[in-house]
């Protein structure tokens, strides 16, 4: 079943167009690799389909749903959720407090349920010392906690923008197996942004590249990543 | 151990604020009167800040309850008790339409615009001179609420500042905790969580708007006048925001014990300077801003437990 699915989406800054057309769509059960060179427009489109900035032009559709100009917090409560690339932790709330916030707000649970729901993320995550505040973590626990928070708005889109970056090889390893369980569990459709292939070979089952905002191949890692255009992607520029 | 302390403190706090007509004489029963309506102001005041907006529209939404209250009696025919809540259905009612338009601006934008209330509600309340009374105020012809009873007027304002600490509470163990300080920490992260901001924030200017409304109500109903000079008084800007920030903000606790500091302060201030008194708070605020942004609540928490300080 599709779940999300954009239609010549595009979005441009001042002429500079950093989404251009791009369609695709996005079906239960499916891990999908957003790849691209830096710039290429991988968090832009993110953005755009989970409402925090309005496309140019072209549609989103979620569920069959026209969801194009929908706010994000409204996104949020019909089932797409997402991390961010540079992190955004609630500082002033705990780390359980943080996860909560998704079930409160996008699933309006009163706060014992909410409560009860964060700390099953959390635990599905292996987070503990919940009760700690945000500065007390690691890098890796804040990476997670945004991940739970995401979770609990309890989505079935979810989109992972750059979750592995800054973390060792053994912290990556645990991160995959347990985005690769809760995927599954909940059936979630989820898109992967990573620039280390490793992982996106290991973790999708299909991706889609990016180079100026355009599309560019679609299909499994090994034969995308055999594509000549997508190698001249990556070549060019690392020039 | 802290939270026990707390407890035994507040429990003896409201003791004292209960028993104390039958204790003190007018004169002290006045002072505590301004402190609580102060201490009242500065507690709606946190609450918005809780979410990340500085307003500077305390007197504004007063000043109109004020002006509601005893309009409400002069020219409505209602009891003067009645006008009270009437003041804060008003003050709410204008936070609403004001909110809708003023909500979507952030920071500084904010800020002044909520600067210009007093001052808009000023010049009206001036021009509409034989509605109002104009600048040289208005008298209710019946007088103060409760024949002017010292210990009648007290409980007024202890009701007052219970509505008050009641919402800030509820704030604090509710949805709105959440809300709030997810759209101060990062709006972003919060409207990706569900958080409808600005439907979170007009509930809030509403609320504490209307709660300044009902403080202007009681506030008029104690003196039997105003004029626009005295309700929209700068003061009630500026000594509840001082009072927020030396005492420690975003919570209930901290503009509690600063205006208890402030408030029986400024009694004295005023006496003895009274046109230089705001000076005074405007130096206090430079200061704890500069040197104490968690107020001295923040501070004695800091001193508590200084391993569980958050970083600043
Ligand atoms: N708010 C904005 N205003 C102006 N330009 C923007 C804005 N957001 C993104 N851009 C531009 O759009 C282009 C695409 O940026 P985007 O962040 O989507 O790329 P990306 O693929 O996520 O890159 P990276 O791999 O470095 O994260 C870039 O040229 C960027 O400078
Ligand atoms: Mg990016």
């Amino acid at each position: 079943m599709t779940k999300l699915r954009t239609e010549r989406l595009t979005r441009a800054f001042l002429g500079l167009v950093a989404v251009n057309d791009v369609s695709f769509s996005m079906e239960e059960g499916e891990i999908l690799g957003i790849i691209g060179p830096n710039g290429a427009g991988k968090t832009t489109f993110i953005n755009l389909v989970s409402g925090i900035i309005m496309p140019s032009s072209g549609k989103v559709e979620y569920k069959g749903r026209d969801i194009s100009y929908m706010p994000a917090h409204e996104r949020a409560r019909l089932g797409i959720a997402r991390t961010y690339q540079l992190i955004h932790p609630l500082e002033n709330l705990s780390l359980i407090e943080n996860v909560m916030v998704g079930s409160i707000f996008a699933k309006g649970n009163g706060l014992k349920t909410a409560r009860a729901k964060a700390e099953e993320v959390c635990a599905s995550l292996g987070l503990t010392g919940l009760d700690r505040d945000t500065s007390k973590l690691t890098i890796l626990e804040i990476k997670k906690m945004e991940i739970a928070r995401a979770l609990a708005n309890e989505p079935e889109v979810l989109f992972l923008d750059e979750v592995m970056a800054g973390l060792n090889s053994d912290e990556t390893r645990e991160l995959i197996a347990q985005v690769q369980a809760i995927a599954r569990e909940r059936k979630l459709a989820v898109g992967v942004v990573e620039h280390v292939m490793g992982v996106i070979k290991e973790l999708t089952h299909r991706v889609i590249v990016l180079e100026a905002g355009e599309l560019i191949a679609e299909g499994p890692y090994e034969e995308v990543s055999k594509n000549p255009r997508v190698i001249e992607a990556y070549l060019g520029g690392a020039a | 151990m802290n939270r026990n302390l707390a407890r035994v403190v507040a429990t003896l706090l409201g003791a004292l604020a209960v028993v104390l007509p039958a204790l003190a004489g007018a004169y002290p029963l006045q002072v505590a009167r301004n402190v609580m309506l102060y201490m009242a102001l500065a507690i709606t005041w946190d609450m918005l800040l809780r979410s990340g907006q500085i307003s500077f529209g305390i007197a504004g939404l007063f000043g109109l309850g004020a002006y509601a209250s005893i309009l409400g009696v002069i020219r409505a025919g209602m009891p003067a008790w009645a006008s009270i809540p009437f003041a804060a259905a008003f003050s709410a009612l204008a936070a609403l339409l004001i909110g809708y338009l003023i909500l979507r601006l952030r920071g500084m934008y904010f800020s002044i615009v909520t600067l210009a209330l007093a001052e808009i509600f000023r010049i009206v309340i001036h021009n509409l001179h034989d509605f109002t009374g104009g600048p040289e105020g208005i008298v209710a012809p019946a007088g103060v609420i409760f024949g002017g009873s010292a210990s009648g007027l007290y409980w007024l304002a202890l009701v007052g500042l219970a509505v008050a600490l009641g919402a800030s509470i509820w704030f604090e163990k509710s949805k709105f905790h959440f809300a709030l300080t997810a759209i101060r920490d990062n709006e972003i992260a919060a409207s990706s969580s569900g958080v409808d901001i600005f439907r979170w924030l007009l509930a809030t200017f509403v609320i504490t708007s209307g709660i300044q409304g009902l403080l202007g109500g009681i506030f008029v109903q104690s003196y039997g006048f105003a004029t626009p000079d005295s309700v929209f008084s700068a003061d009630f800007t500026l000594l509840p925001l001082a009072m927020a920030l030396l005492g420690g903000i975003h919570g209930t606790v901290g503009p509690i014990m600063g205006a208890v500091l402030l408030g029986v302060a400024s009694e004295w201030l005023k006496l003895q300077m009274p046109y230089g008194h705001l000076v005074v708070y405007g130096i206090i605020i430079i200061i704890v801003i500069l040197f104490m942004p968690r107020g001295l609540y923040g501070l004695a928490r800091k001193m508590a437990r200084p391993a569980e300080g958050r970083a600043e």
